[in-house]
């Protein structure tokens, strides 16, 4: 059984023409925090989480996805 | 001041400091070593203070926290297995500085065993632990 948690945020940054470092300081985190969990490397906690919905002005739903595949 | 710059900033304080060091073990000066360690930790906590960008944040905080749990394990287990070859050869040969080697490392081991043990317990009490029964 693989768990993943995915995530749109590349998606929204390139609909509002955000950088990174933008989202980044919005959040307040660091870029490289922002570069990890666009690429799957870093699950962020449901604080941050919650952050990064709010900078975009969408529920945490439709930024983060939870993949539970059963094989 | 971006995070590049802090970078660069951070990596001169620490060329400065290991040349001070390195100057001051050369003309066997203990009072300048101390100044110029005590100087560049001034200086790097300053503009750390005084600097606006995020340097720490909950994944760096991780992954210090998994770095420090792996240096612990690592040097536990190093220093213990040391102890027990110097009390092990300190009886056999009969010398009593490898014994006395052995057991200052031992003490070594059981305190960095106790102060994990009390620490965790610490934050583990901060973050919620606790006893109490369910409803």
């Amino acid at each position: 059984m693989a768990r993943q948690t995915t995530n749109k945020i590349k998606i929204y940054r390139a609909m509002r023409d955000m950088t990174q470092e933008e989202l980044a300081d919005k959040a307040g985190v660091t870029r490289q925090t922002i570069i990890a969990i666009e690429k799957n490397k870093y699950v962020p906690s449901l604080e941050l989480a919650f952050k990064i919905a709010k900078v975009f002005n969408e529920t945490i739903e439709k930024i983060f996805e939870y993949q539970n595949d059963s094989k | 001041m971006n995070y590049q710059e802090f970078k660069k900033i951070k990596i001169l304080t620490t060329s400065f400091i290991s040349a001070i060091v390195a100057i001051a073990v050369v003309y066997d000066n203990i009072i300048l070593a101390l100044a110029g360690v005590l100087i560049g930790v001034l200086f790097l906590f300053l503009v750390r203070k005084k600097t606006k960008i995020i340097l720490v944040d909950e994944r760096i905080q991780i992954i210090a926290g998994r770095a420090a749990r792996l240096t612990y394990v690592i040097s536990t287990v190093i220093i213990a297995f040391l102890s027990l070859i110097f009390v092990g050869i300190g009886r056999q040969t009969g010398e009593a500085d490898y014994e006395t080697l052995g057991i200052i490392l031992s003490y070594i081991t059981l305190f960095s065993v106790a102060s994990y043990s009390l620490s965790y317990k610490y934050f583990s009490k901060k973050y919620g632990e606790t006893n109490d029964e369910q409803d």
